[in-house]
């Protein structure tokens, strides 16, 4: 499904030197996989994340989704495979704060070829799903730091992507929440959606198929 | 406070580009408003340079049956009036006169006027040397004295301090300087639209006037206006009511010279009116078009200081919460919009002498007292105003925005989300509305003027004028003392100068087409009676030679032009336009036809129409033509002539044979006011095209300005958005899809301030309806127009920074907040 061959991420620090935060990843990801990608602070697992999800185009190396190589591609065409086969959980949440509860949950369906009538089943199936029907209607402030995560969950998901990038999901839900996030993923996992969800929690990480490892930018 | 205004300064200095563009914006809204109130205080507010101005009233008779609404007053009329009416305390008539200087390197005409001896007294001007007219000297042969104006003190006298009594030639008579004026006074000030009263050029020279007993005695040969002080207490109603008794008494002590109705009679029309009145439309046109520039530079200049108050409320918020109160940050920021104005206030005004000084060189010539605008106290204080007004209206909201930050939100790290940001991005995009509406009036208006004047350009004026030199020259009385001696002048100067090699055609006229002069006379026709009901007819009538027509290519649609036979020997002979032919003789042909000038039916002179030429607009390319009807200068002569010159080529370098073939016939005989045809043509439009490049201007500052004022906006917006702009790219939005969301918001902004723009542009235009030519002030495509092309240039000033965000990654979008 995906295979990444030498990936490698830098930032310029000035005078000519460059900081690298990913070095030499070699990684394929098999479909239907669930992988979870540990690490400490600053290891590069966003990173890593940020360029699986094609948002970040300033790396080199190969990378190849399903058959399409992905370095070759321009960035209208990384825009369009990224529509039809990515979902993405962002750590910092990034719903828009002038949307409601709901507006944000049907931003990825309007960009996607939906009729309105499926677009508001499949919202309000989201909304079913996470128990967050009450909040429709409220703004991203209004709601608690776990409320907004699980609503960028449902989010990523609500378009049925065929690869879910989740970065830290749970981070900010309660142990019990998350445990139903965790469940939710491996049913879809189970249903055929792959999945690479970075975490800190051994447990959650259990959840997944195996593990991948990051420490200053390299896979150990 | 001291600390304040150096925080302020630093502030500024800090961020150069702020300053620059809020500067630059500000000296272009002020410094339109300098050069405006500038021309407004000198030509409407600023006294006439008289004696209490308001009180000087000009007269002057009109024949309504004859549609001749202000014509000037004849010797004995003028005698009638100052012995019979109360209501004045002094009343004088006047002339435009010329006098040819003789002497110094060449022969000078200088333009003057003749005037009665209370002249200076009703204009209350005391002279800086000598005196002014005294009676003694309106008597005959005591009217050799002269009073000059300073200017021609300075330029032909070298400001001789023995000016007084010294002694010079003019027009070939011996003359003696008795007074100077001030330089600041000026008389007569040009009188547009009064026929037969018209002053193209400043006078320099005055000479008391002394009727003769013949003019005495002739009522209906009219030259003169009259110019009178109201007595103090005297009411406009009384005055009038006065006056019509004269004429009344006039029509019925001499019933052959006067309609038996009212439809004779004469106005007092107050003199600040008369040359102030045909000044104030356009005037307020552009006082109302500054104002618009102004606001919308405030427009931008808020949402500027907004798009700073927004990237301060972190300051704002750690001053509150250490203790600043709200009227402390809203002196603040107000201290430091006001200086911003100040600064730009100077740079305004610089930037509005330098405009009047542009404008004065276009338009001296042609616009009255235009020459007398300049930067007054007054000016320099209503600007001070003006700009600490500015100041305070755009430093208001964002410092009351400044003095009101929501603390939890500002102060809470990375704070998003602000709710008070939703309402002030309502402000700015009123604001971005509000700039559009009040382009759009700009933009309409100086349109429509525009398409005026590309109409006005394209009318045929019903002559040639390209390669045509005109120049103006009057035979002086004493040594042309008669008809035969003119004749003989005209007859060889039209000779010679026709026969120099490049010049195709020459003639001489009375009156030259849109030169501002015009003359007209009652004439008979052959087998029509006139009575008070069918009062003879009263058309333009000029004097010309052979050789005017080709010169001027009037066009001869039939018969033939006067030739050097129709002398003063000869039978009397008329040529008539296409308009008057139409008028008189719709349905029968005219030529053959005879018709006499002249009042009294005994001694008529039939003059036989010879030949029929094509119209032309005299009065100004916006005048329709009218009836017309030539005559031989040869057989009704005229001191006054205006000479034309056609060459094959560009006329400029034959000015000096011209004037070698000339001195070979006269050698005292000097000519002036030496213009191209086309010149004169150009002239006659001067103060439209004066407004034009104005509004103009305006204009273009107006949709620049609001331009910059979209772009500032919108890339503010954009900036804000990007985080979201971001979002949505990572979750599948498209270019496209972010151009559409943006570009859709400003389109819907600029939508909006179109609508409300044509609303008011609609009002406002209307107002414009009587400076439009054959365009309505409500013109479809020149609404159409510039609404496309404000719409077009809001659209690229909002895209611009719309495709510089899409352009990024969504990555750098989402690490813009994360
Ligand atoms: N725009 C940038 N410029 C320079 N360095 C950056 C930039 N973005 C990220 N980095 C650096 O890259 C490294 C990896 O960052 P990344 O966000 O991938 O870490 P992470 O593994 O996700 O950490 P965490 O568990 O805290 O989320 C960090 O050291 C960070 O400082
Ligand atoms: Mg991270």
């Amino acid at each position: 499904m995906i295979r990444l061959h030498n990936i490698e991420r830098s930032y310029p620090l000035g005078r000519g030197q460059m900081f690298y935060v990913l070095r030499d990843i070699d990684l394929d990801i098999a479909a239907g996989d669930f992988v979870s990608v540990m690490g400490p602070s600053g290891a590069g697992k966003s990173t890593l994340l940020h360029i699986l999800g094609m948002h970040d185009h300033g790396w080199t190396g190969e990378y190849f989704f399903d058959e399409t190589a992905v370095h070759h591609l321009k960035s209208k065409e990384r825009a369009t495979l990224r529509n039809a086969q990515v979902g993405f959980v962002f750590q910092q949440y990034h719903l828009l704060d002038d949307l409601t509860v709901y507006e944000n949950l049907d931003i990825p369906l309007s960009y996607r070829h939906y009729s309105k009538s499926e677009r508001a089943a499949l919202v309000a199936d989201a909304l079913d799903r996470f128990q967050i029907v009450g909040k429709k209607d409220l703004y991203p402030r209004q709601l608690s730091g776990g409320q907004q995560q699980l609503v960028g969950v449902a989010r990523a998901i609500i378009a049925s992507p065929k690869v879910l990038l989740a970065d830290e999901p749970t981070g900010n839900l309660h142990s019990s929440q998350g445990e139903e996030i965790m469940e939710l993923f491996r049913k879809l996992n189970e249903e055929g959606m792959t999945i690479v969800q970075v975490t800190h929690s051994e447990k959650n990480a259990s959840y997944g198929k195996r593990i991948v490892q990051l420490r200053d930018g390299w896979i150990v | 406070m001291l600390n304040d205004l150096r925080f302020a300064f630093r502030l500024l200095l800090k961020n150069p580009a702020f300053t620059t563009v809020a500067v630059v914006a500000i000296a272009l809204g002020i410094g339109a408003n300098t050069a405006v109130l500038s021309l407004v205080n000198a030509l409407l507010i600023r006294p006439l340079p008289y004696r209490a101005p308001a009180r000087i009233v000009l007269m002057l008779e009109h024949f309504r049956a004859q549609h001749l609404d202000a014509i000037p007053v004849s010797a004995p009329e003028f005698v009638d009036y100052q012995t019979n009416c109360r209501s004045f305390d002094e009343m004088a008539v006047f002339q435009p006169g010329t006098f040819n200087f003789a002497g110094g390197d060449r022969p000078e005409r200088i333009f003057g006027a003749v005037g009665s001896a209370d002249l200076f007294n009703v204009l209350g001007v005391a002279p800086i040397r000598g005196r002014v007219f005294e009676p003694a000297d309106c008597t005959a042969g005591h009217d050799d004295v002269l009073i000059i104006s300073e200017r021609l003190w300075r330029h032909r006298f070298n400001t001789d301090p023995q000016i007084i009594g010294s002694k010079i030639v003019a027009n070939g008579r011996g003359f003696t300087i008795v007074g100077v004026m001030p330089a600041s006074f000026e008389f007569p000030i040009p009188l547009f639209g009064i026929q037969g009263a018209q002053f193209g050029e400043r006078a320099d020279v005055w000479q008391p006037l002394a009727f003769t007993a013949q003019e005495l005695k002739i009522r209906y040969s009219r030259g003169y206006a009259i110019i009178a002080r109201l007595a103090q207490g005297a009411s406009a109603k009384q005055t009038q009511a006065e006056l019509d008794t004269v004429t009344a008494a006039m029509r019925r002590n001499y019933p052959d010279n006067y309609p038996k109705d009212d439809s004779f009679g004469i106005t007092a029309f107050p003199l600040n009116e008369v040359v102030l009145g045909p000044m104030k439309p356009l005037l307020l046109i552009l006082l109302a078009a500054v104002f618009l520039v102004l606001l919308i530079a405030c427009a931008n200049l808020t949402t500027m200081m907004l798009a700073r108050a927004a990237s301060r409320e972190r300051e704002m918020g750690i001053r509150v919460a250490l203790g600043a109160g709200r009227w402390r940050l809203l002196r603040q920021v107000l201290l430091e919009s006001v200086f911003l104005s100040l600064c730009g206030g100077i740079a305004g005004v610089l930037l509005g002498v330098w405009g009047l000084d542009l404008l004065k060189r276009i338009g001296t010539q042609t616009v009255p007292r235009l020459s007398e605008v300049n930067l007054d106290w007054h000016v320099l204080i209503a600007t001070f105003v003006i700009a600490v007004g500015t100041g305070i209206v755009f430093g208001l909201v964002p410092g009351l925005v400044s003095g009101d930050p929501n603390l939890t939100e500002t102060l809470k790290e990375g704070g998003r989300g602000l709710s008070s940001g939703a309402r002030r991005n309502r402000l700015r995009q009123a604001l971005v509305i509000a700039e559009v509406a009040l382009a759009l009036v700009l933009l309409a208006s100086a349109g429509l003027l525009i398409k005026s004047f590309v109409q006005l350009q394209n009318v045929d004026a019903g002559f040639n004028p390209r390669n045509v030199l005109t120049m103006e020259i009057s035979l002086p009385a004493l040594t042309y003392t008669d008809n035969a001696s003119q004749a003989r002048f005209y007859n060889e100067a039209q000779k010679r100068i026709a026969s120099i090699p490049g010049i195709k055609n020459a003639g001489f006229t009375n009156i030259l087409p849109m030169s501002g002069t015009n003359s007209d006379s009652s004439f008979n026709i052959e087998g029509r009676t006139s009575d008070d009901k069918n009062p003879s007819p009263d058309e333009e009538f000029r004097r010309i030679s052979p050789g005017f027509f080709e010169a001027m290519e009037i066009s001869l649609l039939r018969g033939r032009p006067f030739r050097e036979s129709d002398n003063a020997d000869a039978p009397p002979v008329t040529i008539i336009n296409a308009a008057l032919a139409k008028r008189y003789w719709p349905n029968e042909d005219a030529i053959g036809k005879r018709i006499s000038i002249g009042a009294s039916a005994a001694k008529e002179k039939w003059a036989t129409i010879i030949g029929i030429v094509g119209n032309v607009r005299h009065r100004g390319l916006d005048y329709d033509p009218l009836p017309e009807y030539y005559m031989p200068i040869t057989q009704t002569p005229n001191n006054q002539a205006v000479l034309v010159v056609r060459s094959s080529q560009e006329a400029g370098g034959l000015i000096s044979a011209i004037r070698t073939a000339l001195h070979e016939i006269d050698p005292a005989q000097p000519i002036a006011h030496v213009r191209t045809l086309e010149q004169v043509v150009a002239d006659s439009v001067a103060p439209r095209r004066l407004s034009i490049w104005l509004l103009g201007l305006f204009a273009a500052i107006a949709l620049s300005l609001a331009s910059i004022g979209i772009y500032g906006v919108m890339s503010f917006l954009v900036v804000q958005r990007t985080h979201e702009l971001g979002v949505r790219m990572a979750l599948g939005a498209q270019r496209r899809d972010i151009l559409r969301l943006v570009v859709g918001h400003a389109a819907k902004l600029i939508l909006a301030g179109t609508i409300i723009g044509l609303v008011f542009a609609f009002a406002f235009t209307r107002l414009l309806a009587a400076m439009l030519y054959h365009v309505s002030p409500h013109d479809l495509t020149t609404f159409g127009l510039v609404t496309v092309v404000l719409g077009a240039i809001a659209l690229i000033a909002s895209y611009i920074p719309t495709s510089r965000v899409i352009r990024a990654d969504p990555m750098l979008a989402l690490a813009h907040i994360a």
